[in-house]
This record gives C-alpha cells, sequence and structure tokens, in this order.
C-alpha cells in the first residue's frame, strides 16, 4: 500500500515539474518578442535591448528556468509586466471568483448528470433517453464561449432574466466581508441575504454555460454505467427477493454508477479550466480565466507559466483525491477490510 | 454423475390428492426480437405440489431459463408471457402489475441463479443485502433481520456466521456464495424455491456439496422444489419427477423413475444416451444427438424434433401433425406419435 502511494505521489510530482518546464519553454519558443511588445512599437532597439537584459530574456533558456523554479520555491511568482502587479497578488485576487464559478459548475455538472441520466435509464420510456442523447451531443459539439455569447444575449439582454456581463456584482452593491474570497459564502456568514441573492444571480449563468461540456461527458459516461449495472445478475437476484424497482435502482444500481464517476473527476476538472478561460471573458468575470485569456495575447509570460503551474497541482490534487475515494468507496480495492 | 457416491436423503412422493401450490397452464411467453417474435416457452402446462421435487430438463436455449423467469415475471425485455395461466395457491399470477409481483418473488417464490459470483451486489455487505431480503416482505427491525439472517446462514452451512455477515461477497467462495444465496431465497420461507441451474458455475466437489444443502432444506421445510437442469444426474439423485423440456415445450413429463427405466419420448432417449458412463464410453466416442435445436422463431407445423429424431426423421406425420400430449400407461405424459411404439405400451 505505501509503496503505491509514494508511486502515486512520484508520478504527482514529475507530472507538476513537466508541466512547468513545458510551459516555460512553449513560452519562450513562440514567436512575438515580450519586451517588443511592452516597450510598445515606438521603441528604440537600444530601448528593447535594455527592457530584454532587465527581464532576463537575454540569458540562456536553462539559466532563466532555474531562476524562474528557484524563485517559485520562494514563493514568487513573478511580476506581471502588463498590469504591473506581482503574479502572487493577482493570483490572490481573482482565484477565488474562479473557484466559486468552478465550484457551481462542478455541483451543476455532476447534479444534472445524475439526475437526468438516472431518469433516462429508470424510465420505462424511450424518450427520456433518446432526449438526452441528443441535448448532450449538442452540449459537447458547441464550443462553450459560444453558448456563452447565446446565453448572455438571450437570457440577459432580450429576457433580462440573468445580469449582463458586469461581473460578480451588480455595480453598487458592496463586497462581503472576505472570509474565503467565495461572494455566496462569505454574505451568508455576515447574513447579508441581498448580497448573497446578487452574488447567486451572477454566478448562476456562467457557472451553467461552463457546466454544459463537462455535464454532457458525465451524463453519458453515467447513463451507460447505469445501463450496464441493470443486466447485472445481482440485479434480477435483488428484485427476485421482492425489492422493487426504485429500492434495486437506488441501492444496487445506482452507487455502481457513481463510482464510476469519481475516475472521471479529474478529467472534468481539465475540461472545466479550459472551459472557463473564454466564458470569464464573455461574461466579464474576474477570474483567473478572462486574466489568462489576456496574459496570453499580450504575452505576460509571468502570469501564464504560474497559471499553467496552478492548473497542473489541482489536476494532479484532484486525480489523487479521485483515486483515494475510489479506493476508499470499493470493498474489494478497501485494504484491511479483513 | 460425480454426486453419486453423496448420501442424499430420497425425495418425498408427492401425493396427487393434495391440491397443487403452483398449477401451470398452457405458459407461452414470447420475445420480439428484430428478426421475428421468438416464442421461447410455448403451451407449458404443470402442477407443483408440496414437498415435490420437479426437474425441468433440456438443452441451451431450450426455454428452461425463460420459463423460471416467467414463473416470477421477471423475463427480460423483450419478452413477456403472452398467454395462459399460473396459479399459486389459487392466486392468479398472470397479469399481476410488478408490485403485486414483487409481493410474490422472495415471500412465496424463491429464486436460486446459476452464477453465484455475479448473483451479490459487491458494494454491499452480506448482511446488509440479507437484511434487506428480510425486511421486503417481514416487518421485523433491522437488528431482529440480522439476527435470523445469521441463524439462516448458520443453517446452511457458513461458519461463525456473526463475523461472516459483515464481510463482501468477494470475501466468500462461490460454493459459499450459492450456500448464502438458498439461504436468502429461502428467508421469507417461500412454498416454492425455484433452483436455475445452481451448481453449473461451481467446481464438482462443491457442486455435490450444495445440491445436498438443497434437498436438505426443502425436506426439512416442506417446500416444492423446481430443479431447472441439463444435468440428469441432478436429476436422478434428486427429484420426484421430470419434465424434459425442447424447443419450449414439455415433450415428456413423467416420474424421475420412469424417465430412466422406460423413456418414452425419443428425444429423452437421446438424453440418456448422452450421459456420459466413464465405465463403458470408449475414448474418443463421445454421444451426442445429431443436428440443433430448431429456430424458436419458427412455429413449424409438425413436431420440432422430427428432423434430429431416428423414427420422425423418416415420418411424413412428424413433419406435418404436431403431436399434442398423450398419456401412456407408465403415467408419462408425451408429445409424440410413436412413443407407445418405443416402449411398447400405451394407456
Amino acid at each position: 500500500m505505501l509503496s503505491t502511494i509514494l508511486k502515486k505521489l512520484g508520478v504527482s510530482v514529475a507530472t507538476i515539474f513537466g508541466a512547468s518546464l513545458f510551459a516555460f519553454i512553449l513560452l519562450r519558443k513562440v514567436p512575438g518578442d515580450p519586451a517588443r511588445a511592452i516597450a510598445g512599437d515606438t521603441a528604440t532597439p537600444e530601448t528593447i535591448a535594455a527592457l530584454r537584459k532587465s527581464m532576463g530574456l537575454d540569458e540562456n533558456i536553462l539559466v532563466q528556468y532555474g531562476k524562474y523554479m528557484e524563485s517559485i520555491f520562494r514563493g514568487d511568482f513573478g511580476f506581471s509586466y502588463s498590469t504591473g502587479t506581482p503574479v502572487g497578488t493577482l493570483l490572490s485576487q481573482r482565484l477565488p471568483a474562479t473557484l466559486e464559478l468552478g465550484l457551481l459548475s462542478v455541483i451543476i455538472a455532476i447534479g444534472a448528470a445524475v439526475l437526468t441520466a438516472g431518469m433516462a435509464v429508470y424510465s420505462r420510456r424511450r424518450w427520456p433517453d433518446k432526449a438526452l442523447r441528443i441535448s448532450s451531443s449538442l452540449a459537447m459539439g458547441s464550443p462553450p464561449f459560444w453558448i456563452a455569447l447565446l446565453a448572455l444575449m438571450v437570457l440577459s439582454i432580450q429576457f433580462g432574466i440573468f445580469p449582463g456581463p458586469e461581473g460578480r456584482l451588480s455595480p453598487g452593491v458592496i463586497k462581503p466581508p472576505a472570509v474565503t474570497g467565495l461572494f455566496t459564502i462569505d454574505s451568508l456568514l455576515a447574513g447579508q441575504w441581498a448580497t448573497f441573492g446578487n452574488a447567486l444571480w451572477h454566478l448562476v449563468l456562467p457557472a451553467a454555460v461552463v457546466a454544459l461540456g463537462p455535464f454532457a461527458f458525465l451524463s453519458r459516461l453515467y447513463r451507460n454505467q447505469l445501463r450496464g449495472t441493470l443486466r447485472e445478475t445481482f440485479v434480477t437476484v435483488a428484485r427476485s427477493h421482492g425489492l422493487r424497482r426504485f429500492p434495486v435502482f437506488n441501492r444496487h444500481v445506482a452507487p455502481h454508477g457513481l463510482l464510476s464517476l469519481l475516475p472521471a473527476a479529474s478529467l472534468l476538472f481539465a475540461d472545466l479550466l479550459a472551459g472557463s478561460l473564454l466564458v470569464e471573458k464573455v461574461f466579464g468575470w474576474p477570474g483567473v480565466g478572462s486574466m489568462t485569456a489576456d496574459a496570453i495575447i499580450q504575452k505576460d509570460f509571468a502570469v501564464v507559466q504560474a497559471v499553467l503551474l496552478l492548473a497542473a497541482i489541482l489536476y494532479v490534487v484532484v486525480t489523487l483525491l479521485a483515486d483515494v475515494l475510489m479506493a476508499a468507496a470499493d470493498p474489494r480495492t478497501r485494504v484491511g477490510a479483513r | 454423475m460425480s454426486h453419486a457416491s453423496l448420501p442424499l436423503l430420497s425425495p418425498r412422493p408427492a401425493s396427487p390428492d393434495e391440491a397443487p401450490v403452483l398449477a401451470v397452464r398452457g405458459l407461452r411467453t414470447d420475445f420480439e426480437a428484430r428478426t421475428g417474435t421468438v416464442h421461447a416457452v410455448r403451451d407449458v402446462t404443470f402442477d407443483v405440489r408440496k414437498g415435490q421435487r420437479l426437474a425441468i430438463v433440456g438443452e441451451s436455449g431450450s426455454g428452461k431459463s425463460a420459463l423460471a423467469m416467467s414463473l416470477v415475471g421477471l423475463v427480460p425485455p423483450p419478452g413477456r408471457v403472452v398467454g395462459g395461466s399460473i396459479s399459486l395457491n389459487g392466486k392468479e399470477l398472470v397479469g399481476l402489475d410488478d408490485n403485486g409481483m414483487s409481493q410474490v418473488r422472495g415471500r412465496d417464490i424463491g429464486l436460486v441463479f446459476q452464477d453465484p459470483m455475479a448473483a451479490l451486489d459487491p458494494l454491499r455487505t452480506i448482511g446488509s443485502q440479507f437484511v434487506e431480503t428480510i425486511r421486503v416482505h417481514q416487518d421485523v427491525s433491522v437488528r431482529t433481520a440480522r439476527k435470523m439472517a445469521c441463524e439462516l446462514l448458520a443453517e446452511v452451512g457458513v461458519n461463525d456466521p456473526a463475523r461472516r455477515i459483515a464481510d463482501y461477497p468477494h470475501q466468500y467462495s462461490g460454493g459459499m456464495r450459492q450456500r448464502v444465496l438458498i439461504a436468502m431465497a429461502i428467508a421469507n420461507d417461500p412454498a416454492v424455491v425455484i433452483a436455475d441451474e445452481p451448481t453449473t458455475a461451481l467446481d464438482v466437489t462443491t457442486q455435490a456439496q450444495v445440491l445436498d444443502l438443497l434437498a436438505k432444506i426443502c425436506d426439512e421445510r416442506g417446500n416444492a422444489l423446481i430443479m431447472i437442469t441439463h444435468n440428469l444426474g441432478i436429476v436422478e439423485e434428486l427429484c420426484d419427477s421430470v419434465n424434459v423440456m425442447y424447443a419450449g415445450r414439455f415433450v415428456e413429463s413423467t416420474s424421475a423413475r420412469s424417465l430412466f427405466e422406460t423413456p418414452a419420448h425419443p428425444y429423452s432417449q437421446a438424453l440418456l444416451d448422452c450421459v456420459i458412463d466413464p465405465a463403458t464410453t470408449r475414448r474418443g466416442a463421445m454421444p451426442a444427438i445429431p443436428g440443433s435445436p430448431p429456430d424458436l422463431s419458427v412455429d413449424e407445423p409438425g413436431c420440432p424434433f422430427a428432423p434430429r429424431c431416428p423414427i420422425g426423421r423418416n415420418e411424413p406425420r412428424c413433419a406435418t401433425e404436431r403431436p399434442e400430449p398423450r398419456t401412456l400407461s407408465t403415467g408419462a405424459v408425451v408429445r409424440c406419435h410413436f412413443a407407445s411404439d418405443i416402449t411398447g405400451g400405451e394407456a
């Protein structure tokens, strides 16, 4: 057991290290000179050369990487040239917004997938299953930023059900006192019901749009798993003991499906990160995604690197967590269960 | 026959005066396949009396399992019972909705399945599944149900049930799991236990123990046993009466003794000829019935066994006229035009 854990940890560390190296090299090998971008079109070659020197861009790429890693271990994520702020500060400002969006998206995606796929499989009729198949195909095939634009145009601008792209709160609404950084939770902790409502109102539409892709993926996975489990002998045996359809579904079929969703969680997480990038931009959400989209265009190395590293760490942590939960939930892999 | 040396309790002969526990009349089950309707069970009629041990014998695909599932209303879609009657202590089961059937399953009719390795939910302990089974039909507390489960587990030969009940299925061997499943099937004291090839998935030594257990349980509790099998050895040792099934129909219904001594239907004879006796069989000469079972989506006009039958092959009557059930002097009910010519005695 210990060796398995060590092996997994080793792979995790290697993944994070590899991701950092990859991000570092990739961003330095893409065409376009960040020094020129920062200095502007009118800058003289001397100014640019001086800027390159101050940014350390004239040094050997390995030396640059070494310096970069060293500063990371000191907790220094570099300096964002495009905004003039340390990357660490930027992240701490923007991470809560993205976390809040991501968490609600995960809840929506899993909740909707489990409910709709469960109903589609449990139903004796055929149309719920067909409807699920068609809608999940559409959701998988549509780019999130396009859905975001469409949702914004129809639901916010046309019908006014949801707020426009104005960020996390309506203008004039005061931020709740920061505890977790998640406005919905902070406002509840402070007992500010109006703020909670406002924050949730702003959160729902972007979260639903980000959740769409993962929902499509999870609902298909869950549906197929449920249908497979329904054919298992133990389901017929439980029925032969006199259990009705719903108890059998609830106690013997659904748990197997849910177990299969766990390993998919890490894949889902990667999907969420990619999905939130442009969706945040469309909704004017002040999170890591919109910041990253801007930083890529500005060739703001330090920001993109930090975000990639963060994404790799989160991904690895979620995967590890899913593995551990999976091993704990399945009695066949549980260790020491006699 | 591997269990020849094992001391099985002798079957109790059924008395014909008693009212049958289960009376099946003209039962028909169809599967709506894309290629046509498969008639898996065709006009099956039989009675089961208290304490009786009835065998249903046939090849794979003869409709035995479809029949078992029809009796408890669990025919998997797209199959369904399309006609006939199943009367359980006078209560009609055909046409009952799922909630009604759920009350019958487990309480009046218990089932034991073929593959014990797949018959228990791997994510739940034996105890939780057992307690669930008891509490579906009996209004008892979890604690009481657990105690009942322990007693039943002890009865079927699980050692230290108080500890073993907390284990998961994967911690049990195949034979032990089948014992647990037998205990679950009888937990609500059903009048009829249907065992669908209960030993096919087990190894030979375990097979005998499980059969021994089934016989003992039925003897002690007095419930009827319907043994579905392709193994004539099991029939000979365990059952008092036999129905030989071919292409969805019972082609011969008789006592076990009469089947082994004077098989009336050519198919019964062919089945008996296929039993391998190590003492007399030459190496390399495995007996088999030539040809293969008929396509069940076709309702042929004649006898379905005719193309494979040593008599029917050459008789035009067998190809054109379906044999109706006839009672012979031995008491056997046979679907064959020529059965009397084989055994030499017709009622």
